[in-house]
């Protein structure tokens, strides 16, 4: 009889066995589908590019043909969603011009194109609060294939070429393909990729703990009948391949729904198309080849005492004491992240730190045992109750089998930490530098532009009724010699006041000059429209005035009023600044808008509601890859558990047989199963958060991290898993007492 | 109803009230009967070797008179009490306090020290980790194994495992001590050892012993041997 069919007879045959193939290829299943997905998701941003490089300017063409198109992309905001407005104006036949897929035309000068979300939302709203932004008539909708994601609020608006933005850009047509995958998502799939499939693994190999002992045994007396190790390892891997190949075959089939199911999860403004997940098969295939692979290879590598030594195999064996160098092995690994960490420049020192990163976790495999084998002896010596003797030797006897179990959970805590350490400290430092107070729109562009665009909004506001106006800030330079200046704002002190983040402390009661937050002395002083052209001297006695800055991020700027602005001086650089209310915002935003046709509408409250979509975006991956690490460690550390009794079920048995409550050896296998994960939850949580705040000097060297109470979650959650999973002894204790002495 | 023939009645024959009955018991697996109502009455500090083929119903009978398995009809008495009907925890109360128990190849705890084995029974029964371990270590000695109380089941020969599966068995001074196939394990000898240590023990102890054997030459030495076929007691042979 071959190998094979010898698996099968025994799958056919033993139910335990079947139960553990079950398990083992679900294990196998659920890894090759998260394995599928992760891999995926830089394609799938890669797929969403694809179809939207149309929407920014192709920066890089020029060298392959003449200019045909001048193109401006901005963005603009509806009720807090994000609006993509792309402006264009052909320099050549429009005829002639290439249109993306799902672009039905390009759009003649006055006519807009909608995408059909944008196109639902202006006709239910009022033209003042929507429609009239894009300042043509809407001729047709885009296509799904000109979208980056379902439901993007894409403007497509046509210009003459001299009614361009100033952001325009001339380019040969518009940019089709050649988009590049997130790196971010690049990162975080390879960090999933690793906190995944650990727990993943270690279900595979806690489902094969259910047959281990009972094989072992199956395979030592083959072996003792003449079995050759080829014969034996041959054995295994039949057995094995029938539930490692099913459960890759399974997570290759499944993977479909699990990619429909990430297409739900909204990422950089939108969720995802079903075809962005589909991955090429040059990389699905050696995924599915890789999974079961893995699977045989460690279960031949558990095959070693088996093969060489059957006798010992069949009866007993001395455990070896773990040596005390594995404790150094933490240490050793933080150091060395700690120096990278502290001396990582460039691409290489980034690849150091990595590789710390690595390192770190992988002395987690070390120090594990070690731990969980000391809280073994620290019970060994201590007990005063059956269980925890019996706990306490069992952890002592057999310290990496019981770390094994939680070392999902452990991976899950540390990434969570390190995360939760992270993510708070990034959203303190999301701001913006901008002086604008956070409800002033405002648009920079050029003094000649100011002018129309300021003309236009103010003509526009006053049909829609608003008392808001739109201003032209100008911004000059302050100099003093070739190499010192400051950047200075033209505004009167009451405006300023209003628009800008700062307390002018009184200082608008007196004559108009120069106000700084700083003090100044005016004398030498120039005054210029731009860096390193020929100023015009401040009078002498020009009052200086200070103001209070009451942002903290706001970047360094003097004022001028434009009374004391000596002529000659014109500002080049305008901005159009409006302030709003929370009540008429989409309003002055359509009202400048239109004006501004095209250039970008900026505002401080935009630019961090869309750092705060980024971080919500991170936050959200985050939680979701915790939530199913977390499940996943939980079913293999109950899975183990599980493993646990079917190991001992002989002597469990008899123990149950001759009286011994099942709550004692219930809470004797809790306390093996949950104490090792308690401490080792703990200490993964200390370590992911001073990885956490080593990471973080790298980005900001300066500030200090952000620990907020929820570092601690992950550590709570992690030790509720352990707990939940070790109470799985329960009911597999009570499946022993109902037959205690039957055969396995 | 069969018949049980009893040849040599144990040294405590004569007392007024068995310490353990069985009336008209029945175990079904399914359609087959394991026990198709069996009769008996061990009495106080009496031993007694079941013997029967394979697939007789004897251990079975041993499971059903310690309260492992229910009887699907007839009593099971205990000085005179019914226990069959108590429910699980009561039957677990009963098997830890009443009685012992030792199984082939030991079945002990392969983490635990011979003496901590032996002090199991005890240590579940609430006597301090003191107290047991040193009355445990007592049992050791008085079994032949001396200075063997820190050696794990794995460090023992078959009869040392045995024996200290005797002495956890008895650590706590039960009634009766149920015994399965004590001896199946080992050698001859070995086994003979085994048994004289049990019988011994128990003796020493006024404890009745239930010896489930297929080893007609073992059963031989019991004082009184039991026949079972088919479910049901048969014709009994003296015991030497």
């Amino acid at each position: 009889m071959n190998s094979f069919r010898l698996a099968l007879r025994v799958l056919r045959g033993d139910r335990r066995t079947r139960t553990s193939a079950i398990l083992t290829g679900l294990g196998v299943a659920v890894a090759t589908g998260l394995v599928l997905l992760l891999v995926s998701l830089p394609f799938a941003t890669e797929a969403r590019g694809e179809r939207s490089t149309w929407q920014e300017p192709s920066y890089g063409s020029g060298e392959d043909g003449p200019a045909t198109l001048s193109l401006a992309s901005s963005e603009d905001y509806t009720g807090g969603d994000k609006i993509t407005r792309v402006d264009v104006a052909p320099l050549t036949d429009p005829g002639s011009i290439a249109l993306p897929p799902g672009v039905g035309k390009l759009p003649a000068p006055g006519e807009v194109l909608l995408s059909p979300e944008l196109a639902r939302l202006a006709d239910g709203m009022p033209g003042s609060q929507l429609g009239e932004r894009f300042g043509g008539d809407v001729v047709g909708t885009l296509g799904e294939d000109a979208l980056k994601f379902p439901g993007q609020l894409v403007a497509l608006v046509g210009h003459d070429a001299d009614d361009m933005p100033v952001t325009a850009f001339q380019q040969n047509g518009f940019a089709l393909g050649g988009a590049e995958q997130d790196p971010l998502l690049q990162l975080l799939a390879g960090v999933g990729v690793v906190v995944l499939i650990v727990p993943s693994l270690v279900l595979v190999a806690s489902s094969a703990r259910l047959i281990a002992a009972r094989r072992e045994r199956r395979l030592a007396a083959l072996r003792l009948a003449g079995a050759t190790p080829r014969q034996v390892i041959s054995m295994v891997s039949a057995e094995t391949a029938i539930a490692a190949v099913g459960g890759a075959l399974l997570g290759a089939a499944a993977s479909p729904l699990l990619h429909k199911l990430a297409t739900f999860v909204p990422w950089d403004g939108g969720t995802w198309q079903a075809s962005d997940f589909q991955l090429p098969l040059g990389v699905a295939i050696p995924v599915v080849l890789l999974m079961p692979a893995l699977v045989l290879l460690a279960a031949v590598l558990g095959l070693r005492r088996v093969m060489w030594t059957p006798l010992g195999a069949t009866g007993s064996h001395e455990r070896k004491p773990l040596h005390w160098w594995r404790l150094l092995s933490l240490p050793l690994a933080g150091l060395f992240f700690a120096v990278v960490v502290s001396t990582a420049e460039d691409e290489m020192g980034m690849m150091l730190v990595l590789l710390g990163l690595a390192l770190i976790v992988a002395s987690a495999a070390l120090v594990g045992p070690w731990v969980t084998s000391a809280i073994g002896g620290i019970f060994g010596r201590i007990w005063r109750r059956p269980s925890v003797l019996l706990a306490g030797r069992r952890l002592r006897d057999d310290p990496k089998g019981a770390y094994r179990a939680s070392a999902g959970v452990v991976l899950a805590v540390f990434t969570g930490s390190m995360a939760l350490t992270l993510m708070p400290s990034f959203e303190s430092m999301a701001g913006s530098s901008s002086p604008f107070r956070d409800s002033v729109l405002y648009v920079p562009t050029d003094a000649a532009r100011a002018e129309r665009i300021v003309a236009e909004t103010n003509a526009t506001l006053e049909r829609y009724g608003q008392r808001e106006r739109a201003i032209g800030v100008g911004e000059v330079v302050l100099a003093k010699g070739e190499n010192s200046g400051q950047q200075a704002l033209v505004l009167d002190c009451e405006r300023a006041e209003g628009l800008l983040r700062l307390d002018m402390a009184g200082a608008c009661a007196g004559t108009p000059g120069v106000y700084s937050e700083y003090p100044m002395e005016l004398n030498g002083v120039t005054v210029s429209a731009e860096w390193g052209t020929q100023g015009v001297p401040l009078p002498a006695d020009t009052p200086v005035r200070p103001f209070e800055v009451t942002g903290e991020d706001m970047y360094s700027t003097a004022i001028i009023d434009p009374a004391v602005l000596p002529e000659g001086v014109s500002p080049s650089e305008v901005t159009v600044a409006v302030p709003t209310t929370q009540a008429n915002r989409e309003v002055v935003r359509t009202a400048l808008a239109a004006a501004a046709g095209g250039a970008q509408i900026e505002s401080r409250e935009m630019r961090i509601w869309d750092q705060q979509t980024q971080l919500s975006d991170l936050r959200r991956v985050t939680v979701i890859g915790l939530v199913a690490a977390a499940v996943l460690s939980g079913c293999s550390a109950a899975i183990a558990t599980a493993g646990s009794v079917m190991d001992r079920r002989r002597t469990f048995g008899a123990l149950i047989a001759a009286g011994t409550p099942v709550r004692v050896l219930a809470r004797a296998l809790r306390t093996e199963a949950a104490m090792p994960a308690l401490v080792a939850t703990i200490g993964a949580g200390v370590v992911g958060v001073l990885v956490a705040i080593g990471l973080y000097s790298l980005v900001e060297e300066e500030s200090s991290v952000v620990l907020t109470p929820w570092i601690a979650a992950p550590v709570v959650l992690g030790a509720g898993v352990a707990v939940l999973a070790a109470s799985v002894c329960r009911p597999a204790l009570n499946r022993v007492r109902a037959e205690p002495l039957a055969d396995e | 109803m069969p018949t049980q023939t009893t040849q040599s009645p144990g040294p405590l024959a004569t007392s007024t009230r068995p310490a353990l009955s069985g009336r008209g018991l029945v175990k079904r697996y399914g359609a087959q009967h394991a026990l198709a109502g069996v009769d008996i009455d061990i009495q106080p500090g009496e031993a007694v070797a079941i013997v029967g083929p394979s697939g007789s119903g004897k251990t079975s009978l041993l499971h059903v008179l310690a309260g492992i398995l229910p009887a699907d009809s007839g009593e099971v008495l205990l000085a005179g009490t019914r226990i069959d009907h108590l429910g699980k925890a009561k039957r677990s109360e009963l098997r830890r306090t009443e009685f012992g128990f030792v199984f082939q190849s030991g079945m002990l705890v392969a983490e635990l020290s011979a003496e901590e084995n032996a002090a199991l029974p005890l240590l579940l029964g609430g006597v301090s980790r003191g107290q047991a371990l040193a009355d445990a270590r007592q049992w050791l000695d008085r079994l032949g194994l001396a200075g063997k109380g820190a050696r794990r089941p794995g460090e023992l020969s078959g009869g040392e495992a045995q024996r200290v599966a005797i002495a956890r068995a008895l650590a706590h001074q039960p009634s009766v001590i149920f015994a399965d196939e004590p001896t199946g394990a080992l050698d001859t000898r070995t086994g003979r050892d085994t048994m004289n240590a049990l019988l011994g023990a128990a003796a020493e102890n006024g404890a009745a012993v239930v010896i489930v054997t297929h080893d007609r030459d073992l059963a031989e030495s019991v004082p009184r041997m039991v026949t079972i076929r088919d479910g049901r007691i048969a014709t009994g042979v003296t015991g030497s």
